[in-house]
């Protein structure tokens, strides 16, 4: 019943993302029909052809009810841009951004929780001191700044944009190690802003952990600082940072924009900066719905585990 | 063993870093940045530029822009012959053409697209203004197209229309949904169409079967670019070898820079600043929330006399535009026009302090009344020419509010007419129809507000007859005085100020192409021509293998990504060990 | 017990100055907070307008520091020292009001959600969870581009898409808490929502709010600077983030023009981090170690 509840919870919030997406960005003035055709001979007569292929001189509840329906069946519409229906042109672009997203994301959770914790249990060490350092300042860094000066500073070394060369020869290692090439910069932007928080998040939750009372009985018992870290006092303190990691899984993809858009990276965040632009209604939406749809689930997925790893906590 | 097996993996890494290396004689690539997207590669529907752009190297023309001088040339026919009463037009195909597929190409290709586009509407979506006075199409036989119009036209030879092999596109039942992404895609024109990764790169061979004669190297890639500093940092280092539409500051950037030669063009925009005349619709009902006083022409004239145009031009455009006047920029030469001697509206602030008190709008407290200036925020432009234009208005009394907004609020603002001032800017064609058509009365919106594609709602009777008369006129020296004439009034009733026409700043890796064909001959661009000459004519400076310096970085990066994991995958193991003794 | 609690506060606030004076990073933070609050508060009157006037100024574009311009000039002739001081009040302006809007927003979100349960908890935990699923940026990128340009929409955008993750670790810590056995026996023994939210979960999540706050400033400051790189700022006034718009867009990256890109990133990193070492002073100021 409870997991039920929860689907049901998860499912009303994409229904509610879907209605305010397709409001908020109605509301965006501008036609895109003018956007499109700025520039090149255009009459009256083709302009009114454009908004009729895309329903967009139809009332706006008619449009509605157009795309919501049609969302229910998978559909999200046609993009303006590209021509193709919006599904496609997402699923095309889904691979670099889950290349890029999953590769910072794996190392800066797998980095920060770790120093996080050596940081905490060794509090006012030297190594705690430089490493809570070093993430507060990259903490402070703006996505995009860092990225701009990682290009500046490298010079030549790495390419500065896309994902890969078109005149890299065809074989898998060569394309391999050319998407690595590539992949260097942007990745580091990503990870060195969000392992920060990781990082400070972990620390400051085990530090909280670790004035419990269990743990002084546990140590009471004889067993080893290491053990006592390890058993008792991390796994409790993982549950915020857990959190946490889950919650930014959205955040870190809407993130991307900034550090797709400076290194022109052909993922998704880019591709929502250029919809933007059109503006690309049934882009946008579809976009929206999508990152949406993923935090949902991953936001579940958090509750569960929530409840799992801490049995006293009562679901509500 | 896992120490082991990533051992192995080091040596398989370095060695397959240095595959690359041994390759030195590829296919001979020419690599160009784009910064816009493509939206289709279905010529019928695609209107993008940039679109429109690959689209002119995919397919010909019936006729084309010679490179040198732009006049009308050979494309697709060869010859034509307007009837005496100029409703008739014969257009004749030369036999030899061909497809690259092998077949021939034939008057039935001409007939079978121009008649596909008067039948099926989606057809019409991108060039649907170029046909709308055809009476009939057809081809007689296989050399011959006779088109009809409905009334004479003196665009018939400025018919920028993709002809389309009919072999293929016969089968085609939905256009609106054809992608054409049918690798390799038949074309006629110098290269075929044969990868496209959208927001990544698209990928064209050398047409060998290509009427002129193939290209002189192998490939043709169109790399995308977010922004137009990337652009030019990849054509720094050699990644890319053709980047246009630089900024001012990124072209002077690459002054002096080893193997990389700029080219400073004649473009084919200008920049201007609206003033709204007080917008209608096509009835005549007012639209908008124009400042009233804008009416007056003295106004307006006074306003255009308080702008320093040479001011701008050195401040904002840093020297890299022509300073502006009539509605054609100088690139098309015949048809551009200067303000002669009593024309001339020379920058007077004096002038126009006096003009404006003459004409009734007196300073209270230093200032006569408020403008809004609408221009878009992001472009480098907008944002710095408002400032000045700040400073000019307020020493004639004229106080500025500026907003600028994004690219579509802009769109709504001029189409809803409820700007003061703005900032707009066209791109122009050879023939000059469509940017003086723009501005004629027919062009306003209709009862709804839709419809319309002016922005400057400029209605003027006089303007309106010259405009009659030169659609008419197939004398071309007297239909270059009727569009100077025009140019003229316009200028006198300064619906809007033609601010500069901008320099298209191009750059190109000199040492991987030596040279590139311009049009012009003389101050030519080589991107956003009215051809594909730029692309078809570049000679390769004879050049290998462009990935030899990637080589050692790719190798050393390798390695140490495999030093880490080794070093990690040790720690882990050994951290292992010791807690397994301490339990 | 209540009057241990009471004994115990008091000693916590006299302790409290100077244990925070005790942590140098944290004074150091509060140092260059007052010299940047200064800054941005005197600045304005001090520059001469004509300075800063792109059509008055006469310097050469893009010159490197040197003795007249020791930060260099932009690529209109400004001098880019004076730009960096002058965005300090915008910068700052923009960042405090949008984390105070988010944090306020967040913890009341978190602690009544967390805390009551019924009607009122699944309505709010359905807002936040719908907010929460909005990415943010995506979110404040859509509202500057719908609202009219100017400081109070970037303020608005940045609230209003940021508070829920502040209430989703408040309402966390509040279960948390919560499920405790002193909090169950305090409910066992007549502790009304009052004294459970006052003295049990209030306390608790202080720490968490106050890690928080900093971070949110940090965040907005951040945002602030993303949303006017990406060219949706109000373009009339000078902030670090519209500077680094104006270097990328003028090509500052290609033309290695560092003292360009460089001093605006470098004042929002100082101040960013300022905040965040105040506000960690501060945590350690009320959880004391023991």
């Amino acid at each position: 019943m409870r997991l039920a509840g929860r689907l049901g919870g998860a499912a009303l919030s994409l229904v509610m993302v879907a209605v305010l997406g397709f409001f908020l960005f109605r509301v965006v003035p501008g036609d895109p029909v003018v956007s499109m055709t700025r520039g090149r001979p255009t009459t009256a007569a083709m302009q009114a052809e454009l908004r009729a292929q895309f329903g967009l001189d139809r009332p706006l509840l008619s449009q509605f009810w157009g795309y919501f329906t049609s969302l229910l069946q998978g559909d999200l519409g046609t993009s303006f841009t590209f021509r193709r229906p919006v599904a496609d042109v997402i699923l095309e672009r889904l691979g670099p951004t889950l290349l890029l997203v999953g590769t910072s994301t794996l190392i800066a959770v797998g980095l920060g929780l770790w120093l996080g914790v050596r940081a905490a249990w060794r509090r006012d060490s030297a190594f705690d001191k430089a490493t809570t350092g070093v993430a507060l300042t990259l903490w402070a860094v703006p996505t995009f700044w860092l990225g701009m000066l990682l290009m500046m500073v490298t010079g030549d070394l790495f390419p500065s944009r896309g994902m890969r060369d078109t005149d890299t020869a065809p074989d898998f290692v060569s394309q391999a190690l050319d998407v690595g090439h590539h992949l260097v910069l942007p990745s580091i932007t990503l990870v060195a802003v969000v392992c920060a928080e990781y990082m400070l998040v972990m620390r400051s939750s085990l530090l909280e952990e670790m004035h419990a009372p269990y743990l002084t009985t546990a140590r009471a018992k004889g067993l080893r600082d290491d053990l006592v870290r390890r058993r008792h006092a991390v796994p409790n303190a993982v549950l915020p940072a857990i959190t946490l990691v889950f919650l930014r899984f959205g955040l870190v993809v809407a993130g991307a924009i900034t550090t797709e858009t400076v290194f022109s990276w052909p993922g998704l965040g880019l591709l929502f900066y250029d919809a933007l632009t059109g503006p690309d209604y049934f882009l946008l939406q579809g976009l929206l719905v999508c990152t949406a749809g993923a935090v949902v689930v991953m936001n579940l997925l958090a509750e569960l585990l929530y409840g799992v790893l801490d049995p006293r906590v009562k679901v509500v | 063993m896992r120490v082991k097996a990533c051992a192995l993996l080091a040596i398989a890494t370095t060695l397959g870093v240095a595959t690359p290396q041994v390759q030195a004689q590829g296919p001979v690539i020419l690599k160009v940045a784009i910064v816009q997207q493509i939206d289709s590669m279905n010529p019928f529907l695609a209107v993008f530029q940039s679109s429109t752009e690959v689209g002119r190297l995919m397919y010909d023309y019936l006729t084309a822009y010679a490179a040198d001088d732009q006049r009308v040339t050979e494309g697709v026919a060869n010859r034509w012959e307007p009837s005496a009463d100029k409703l008739t037009w014969t257009f004749t195909v030369p036999e030899g053409k061909k497809w690259s597929d092998g077949k021939p190409i034939t008057a039935q290709d001409v007939a079978f697209t121009y008649n596909l586009m008067l039948t099926d509407e989606v057809a019409r979506t991108a060039n649907g203004s170029f046909v709308t006075n055809f009476e009939s199409v057809a081809a007689t036989d296989d050399k011959t197209v006779v088109i009809k119009t409905k009334a004479p036209q003196v665009t018939m030879l400025a018919l920028d229309i993709p002809i389309v092999p009919k072999h293929v596109w016969e089968k085609v039942t939905n256009i609106k949904d054809y992608a054409n992404d049918q690798m390799p895609v038949v074309g006629s024109g110098p290269f075929v169409l044969t990868e496209h990764v959208a927001g990544q790169f698209i990928k064209l061979k050398t047409n060998k079967n290509y009427w002129r004669g193939a290209a002189k190297y192998d490939e043709l890639h169109f790399v995308y670019f977010q922004n137009s500093d990337a652009a030019v940092q990849a054509l720094g280092k050699g990644e890319v070898d053709l980047v246009n539409r630089m900024a001012p500051a990124q072209f002077d950037s690459l002054d002096g820079k080893a193997g990389v030669t700029r080219n400073k063009a004649q473009g084919r925009r200008f920049t201007e600043l609206l003033i709204n005349p007080g917008a209608q619709t096509k009835a005549g009902v007012p639209i908008g929330d124009g400042n009233p006083a804008l009416k007056d022409v003295r106004v307006r004239r006074a306003i255009a006399q308080a702008v320093d145009l040479d001011a701008l031009v050195q401040r904002v455009n840093l020297g890299y535009a022509e300073k502006g006047a009539g509605l054609v920029p100088p690139v098309f030469g015949k048809w551009h026009w200067q303000p002669g001697a009593g024309e001339l509206r020379k920058f007077d602030p004096a002038a126009a302090n006096a003009a404006l008190d003459a004409a009734g709008y007196p300073r209270k407290d230093g200032t006569r009344f408020t403008l809004r200036l609408t221009g878009r925020a992001g472009r480098a432009y907008d944002e710095q020419a408002s400032e000045y234009l700040k400073r000019s208005m307020s020493e004639v009394g004229i106080g500025l509010d500026v907003r600028l907004v994004s690219d579509n609020q802009l769109n709504e603002v001029t189409t809803a007419a409820t700007y003061d001032l703005a900032f707009s800017g066209w791109a122009t064609n050879v023939d000059p129809d469509f940017i003086l058509g723009l501005h004629t009365c027919a062009q306003r919106p209709g009862a709804d507000g839709k419809g319309g594609t002016t922005d400057s709602y400029f209605c003027d009777e006089t303007y309106d007859q010259l405009y009659a008369r030169q659609l008419s006129e197939f004398d071309e020296g007297k239909r270059v005085e009727i569009v100077k004439q025009m140019q003229a009034r316009f200028y006198d009733q300064v619906p809007a100020v033609v601010l500069a026409y901008e320099n298209a700043l191009e750059g190109y890796r000199s040492d991987h192409f030596a040279r590139f064909t311009t049009q012009p001959a003389q101050g030519g661009v080589i991107m956003a021509q009215n051809g594909m000459w730029g692309y078809y004519g570049a000679e390769p400076a004879g050049r290998v293998a462009q990935a030899s310096s990637k080589g050692p970085w790719l190798a050393i990066g390798g390695m140490v990504l495999v030093a880490a994991v080794v070093i990690g995958v040790v720690v882990v193991r050994r951290r292992q060990a010791t807690a397994g003794e301490r339990e | 017990m209540s009057r241990f609690n009471a004994a115990r506060g008091l000693s916590r606030a006299s302790g409290g100055i100077s244990t925070f004076l005790s942590h140098r990073a944290g004074v150091a933070g509060a140092a260059i907070l007052v010299v940047a609050a200064l800054v941005a508060v005197i600045a304005p009157l001090l520059i001469p307008a004509d300075a800063l006037d792109v059509t008055r100024v006469t310097a050469a574009p893009w010159q490197a520091p040197g003795v007249e311009y020791w930060l260099g000039t932009d690529h209109t002739g400004r001098s880019v020292a004076l730009l960096v001081v002058q965005g300090a009040g915008t910068s700052l302006f923009v960042g405090l009001t949008a984390a105070l809007l988010a944090v306020g927003i967040g913890t009341l979100v978190g602690i009544v959600s967390g805390h009551f349960g019924g009607l009122v908890a699944g309505a709010l935990l359905r807002v936040t969870d719908f907010f929460l699923v909005l990415p943010a940026l995506v979110l404040a990128i859509a509202l500057s581009t719908v609202l009219p340009r100017g400081l109070g929409t970037i303020v608005l955008a940045i609230g209003l898409t940021s508070w829920p993750s502040t209430a989703r670790m408040v309402r966390a810590q509040t279960l948390t808490i919560e499920a405790r056995p002193f909090v169950e026996r305090a409910r066992a023994l007549g502790g009304g929502h009052g004294h459970v939210i006052g003295r049990h979960v209030l306390p608790s999540v202080v720490p968490l709010v106050l890690v928080n706050a900093t971070l949110a400033v940090a965040t907005a400051i951040v945002a602030e600077s993303t949303l006017a790189f990406l060219g949706l700022g109000d373009p009339t006034r000078i902030s670090w983030g519209a500077m680094l718009h104006q270097a990328q867009l003028h090509g500052a990256v290609p033309q290695r023009a560092w003292w360009f890109l460089l001093p605006p990133g470098v004042a929002i990193v100082v101040v960013v981090l300022a905040f965040t070492l105040v506000g960690r002073a501060l945590e350690a100021v009320v959880t004391p170690k023991r």
